[in-house]
């Protein structure tokens, strides 16, 4: 079946083995949080149950297991008559928690219902709108760093490989130092010069003195608040981008298509571009999944400039066990990487002439 | 290659557009469309009460769950009956004055003026509504403060007014003093405004506390929100405040708006400070001293720079030997650097440590007696550390290298190696733990220091699942200091032993089990009868008395003094803050307790 179609098979074989990916992470997503020795109730009781006698303790902490869901229900009659659901209890009384395999199902129904559930902290507030509010500064503070990064790096990297001299001999040190920075030196390093020492730029927050939406204050001030994260992020990558980018073209430029194009007596920029689109394939697959695993915050940038983001969401529901969240973020991250991956397969077999030719011939990658 | 070329614009476009739309998005709240820029002059800007994402501004919801200024016992939105002065012990007026307090009621006269910002007086209705709920409903923040309570009784002054009267429940706790504990912290909230909400919701209070009431909400406070992300709160300023006028002749706050921004780093407090872009701060800034260049200001202008209102403490699990033996707790408190604890881990941000539970300085002082703390108590003192030790049979056996090995009791049995439990990244209570854990290895103990996750440390306290533990009872100054701290920590009322589900919120290591034979009733009897005692003689006969069963008996080990929060200020934009020379108010954020009138005594520093 599909055989006179090689591409769309290829597509669906890749798709099926996502999927396959897929469910075993959201598996792992779900009980590993669960597999420590404590779990949510017992950490929002023992930070609120001071100064509460041990009756009103068991009240609430029954009333916590029940809202969280951990605990197993049955349909009953209240007084009235009326469908209520009630815990199971033990013959002690106690309420039976519910086991972890029959939480996963309940998980699972309500993923497919495209509900993430309710944060165990956050005021009953929805899963879905934790990820809302902090996406937006994950995707502003990460996006444009990204994108700028990977163009800038590449660009300098084939420049360095093409004009070798001077250029590389100062360019190549430089960028191999700042690639092998931890994003944390660096952005600690930022900060203390042009934020403490010199005083240009805020050394922390996403803006100031405003509030946010499309007004003069909040724009500048973001603007303002946004080039040392962005510069924190922007050099480490560009640098590390610019090494690989760099090694590639060398590898390149000692391939006979270029030697034939130089012989050919082409413009210089025209040989450059040849060089590049065939040394970018390994870059694209970086930069794909750079955007995909983007989504997951980049921790420490954000605690070192107090931003917002996914990545801060993550640590905290983690600290606390917000079970939820915890699965909601990771859920969120493993699709956006599955999809980066997925396009990456599905992007090189149409952009390198090999792979495509592979497929074409019915042998699949 | 312009196919190349022109994808990447596309795909810059579509960045820059995503950017706007991510930066455009961030709003959420009771966002001022098109508003400009907060002017500094007129802003105040203070943090540390807000550490997560804002969750609720509702005033019924349980006190963790809300977002600052309704969480804790703040008083910019909502505001309680009657306001704490800890610098001087006093009660200060602000919904209520209190008249008087005995052993049988406490008695509070409503202010008639107080006025919600609807219009609506704040009546009686809405004292007994937040009071009351307690009872309707086992789930409400009140259901524990209520139970100190048999009855509130009403009535109407001839010269005009509802007086209050709150009957001590005789029949159950008995306690009038955490009755005043109750009216300081106990936010009124508007009984018209919620009892809809209740009825619309079939009754169900859990409903009800699942509102988030951050639109417009009805306050009776100077202030109401303004907006807020999770960067930031701001609330602003209500120029029809009804205390204004009954309260501050006619004065307004000072600042229009206070910023609250969320930080996540510890080191963006001090930075921000320093930088003049936070006004005031309340987390812990190692070095204080080298911050007063830059017009970062203390209570105190030197050394030990705060008022100290809590002891951090670490609490012994007495149901485990060796820690049962109350010789080996005594060799432990001997064996600890409390002057290191001070200059190392604290910054010398306390005074000198004196054994036992109650404070030598400040309210507490009058309880106090040195000649008890010299000879019941433990001072730091390795030598009597070792002997105490030794009189008891303990052997420490050493590695060929000198170094501590392990421990043995009388019978020689090996004893196995004891661990401090401390939260992971609380860095003034790891270096605490780190000096004392040297001090106790240098004396022969065999202990270690285990920092767990948070997620770890709370649930182990209640459960008693520890050895010892580093914990801060009593970390608010209240009313009923120090008769709170002994509770904290020698409480048998409810006691339960360790292990399966049971916790205890107080006396977490077990001390005094009822029923054993070691068991001492007195320490029981005297936590329940000062709170009844009128006479001052008999109260500091009584706390002398109960502080030296504590002594005597060491169940846990006070490490230091710390305030109850780190006041620091800066003078850049806003002066007058208040300090030892200029004490108008207690050195905390202007939004707790009788500090609140802070805000009315800023000034604009140009």
């Amino acid at each position: 079946m599909l055989k006179q179609y090689p591409t769309a098979r290829f597509i669906l074989m890749r798709a099926g083995w996502y999927f396959v990916t897929f469910l075993v992470a959201v598996t792992i997503n779900f009980y590993l949080p669960r597999l420590g020795p404590n779990n949510p109730v017992d950490i929002i009781m023992a930070q609120a149950g001071s100064g509460t006698s041990r009756e009103d303790m068991r009240i609430k902490e029954e009333m916590y297991l029940m809202e969280f869901g951990l605990v197993k229900m049955k349909a009953s009659r209240d007084a009235g008559g009326r469908a209520v659901k009630e815990m199971v209890r033990d013959a002690e009384g106690k309420p039976v928690r519910a086991s972890n395999f029959e939480q996963f199902i309940t998980y699972l129904g309500m993923c497919l219902k495209g509900d993430l559930g309710t944060s165990f902290y956050k005021q009953s507030k929805k899963v879905t709108d934790v990820i809302k509010e902090a996406v937006p500064w994950t995707i502003a503070l990460q996006l444009p760093t990204i994108l700028f990064g990977w163009i800038v790096g590449n660009l300098l990297g084939a420049l360095a490989a093409y004009r070798r001299g001077v250029f590389d001999k100062v360019f190549f040190p430089v960028a191999l130092g700042l690639s092998s920075f931890p994003f944390f030196v660096f952005g600690m390093l930022l900060v203390a010069f042009f934020a403490l020492t010199l005083g240009w730029f805020p050394p922390m927050g996403g803006y100031d003195n405003a509030i946010p939406g499309f007004n003069w204050p909040f724009l500048s001030s973001a603007a303002h608040h946004y080039v040392l994260p962005f510069f924190s992020i922007f050099l480490i990558l560009a640098g590390g981008q610019a090494i690989g980018m760099r090694s590639m073209g060398i590898y390149e430029l000692g391939t006979d298509y270029i030697k034939y194009a130089k012989w050919l007596g082409l413009r210089e920029t025209t040989v450059l571009l040849y060089l590049f689109r065939n040394a970018m394939l390994p870059q694209i697959t970086g930069l794909a999944l750079s955007l995909g695993t983007m989504i997951g915050g980049a921790l420490i940038t954000e605690m070192i400039f107090s931003y917002p983001g996914l990545g801060m969401a993550m640590l905290d529901a983690v600290t606390k066990n917000d079970y939820p969240v915890i699965q909601g973020v990771t859920l969120i991250i493993t699709v956006s990487v599955l999809i980066a991956n997925f396009t990456v397969d599905i992007l090189i077999a149409f952009l390198d002439p090999r792979v495509k030719a592979g497929v074409q011939m019915g042998k699949g990658l | 290659m312009m196919k190349v070329k022109r994808s990447w614009l596309k795909t810059l476009a579509a960045g820059a557009a995503v950017v706007g739309l991510g930066l455009a998005s961030c709003k959420s709240g009771d966002g001022a469309a098109g508003e400009t820029g907060f002017r500094r002059d007129k802003t105040l800007y203070l943090a540390g009460s807000q550490w997560g994402d804002p969750n609720t501004f509702n005033p019924m919801a349980e006190s963790w769950q809300a977002a600052w200024p309704v969480n804790d016992k703040f008083n910019l939105m909502y505001e309680p009956l009657i306001a704490y002065n800890s610098l001087d012990g006093k009660f200060e007026p602000l919904l209520g004055t209190l008249v008087s307090h005995d052993t049988q009621k406490v008695v509070v006269d409503l202010n008639p003026k107080a006025k919600w910002s609807d219009g609506q007086p704040v009546t009686s209705t809405d004292v007994k509504f937040v009071f009351e709920i307690g009872r309707r409903f086992p789930g409400a923040a009140t259901a524990y403060a209520i139970r100190f309570v048999s009855s509130i009784e009403t009535e109407m002054k001839e010269e005009g007014g509802e007086r209050l009267t709150f009957v001590v429940n005789k029949a159950d706790r008995n306690n009038p003093l955490v009755i005043l504990d109750h009216l300081q912290a106990i936010r009124i909230v508007p009984a018209h405004v919620f009892e809809k909400l209740l009825a619309e919701n079939n009754n169900d209070l859990s409903a009800v506390q699942k509102f988030k009431i951050d639109q417009n909400p009805v306050v009776s406070g100077p202030y109401n929100i303004h907006h807020y992300n999770n960067e930031r709160i701001i609330v602003k300023r209500r120029d029809d405040y009804w205390g204004n006028e009954a309260l501050y002749e006619g004065k307004m706050p000072a600042p229009e708006y206070i910023i609250h921004p969320i930080y996540k780093n510890n080191d963006h407090f001090a930075i921000a400070l320093q930088q003049g872009r936070l006004d005031a701060s309340q987390t812990y800034m190692p070095r204080i001293w080298l911050k007063k260049k830059d017009q970062v200001g203390t209570w105190y202008d030197k050394a030990p720079y705060f008022v100290p209102g809590a002891m951090p403490m670490l609490l012994i699990n007495t149901t485990k030997a060796p820690l049962n033996d109350k010789n080996f707790r005594r060799a432990m408190a001997a064996a600890i650097s409390y002057a290191d604890i001070k200059e190392l881990a604290v910054s010398g941000y306390a005074s000198d440590m004196q054994p036992g539970l109650i404070m030598p300085q400040g309210l507490e002082e009058k309880f106090f007696s040195a000649g008890d703390a010299a000879s019941f108590g433990v001072a730091h003192n390795p030598d009597l550390a070792k002997k105490i030790l030794e009189e008891a049979g303990y052997k420490s056996v050493l590695k060929p290298d000198g170094t501590l090995d392990y421990m043995t009791d009388k019978a020689d049995n090996k004893l196995p190696q004891l661990t401090i439990t401390v939260p992971a990244g609380w860095s003034d209570w790891e270096a605490m733990v780190k000096i004392a854990e040297k001090g106790l290895r240098l004396a022969g103990i065999d202990v270690r220091e285990n920092p767990v996750d948070g997620g770890l440390y709370w649930p182990a306290l209640p459960s008693g699942n520890f050895d010892l533990i580093m914990h801060k009872p009593a970390p608010s100054v209240t009313p009923s200091l120090p008769w709170t701290r002994f509770e904290a920590v020698m409480s048998s009322r409810d006691w339960a032993p360790v292990g399966g589900d049971n916790k205890m919120n107080e006396n977490q290591g077990r001390y005094n089990q009822p029923g054993s034979p070691e068991y001492n009733a007195r320490v029981d009897e005297l936590i329940g009868l000062i709170p009844r005692m009128e006479n001052e003689a008999d109260i500091i006969a009584a706390y002398q008395e109960l502080n030296r069963i504590f002594m005597q008996d060491q169940p846990a080990i006070p490490l230091c003094y710390l305030p109850e929060q780190f006041y620091e200020f800066s003078t850049k934009i806003w002066k007058n803050w208040p300090t030892s020379d200029n004490p108008y108010a207690p050195p905390l954020l202007p939004w707790v307790g009788a500090s609140t009138k802070i805000l009315w005594n800023l000034e604009p520093a140009k």
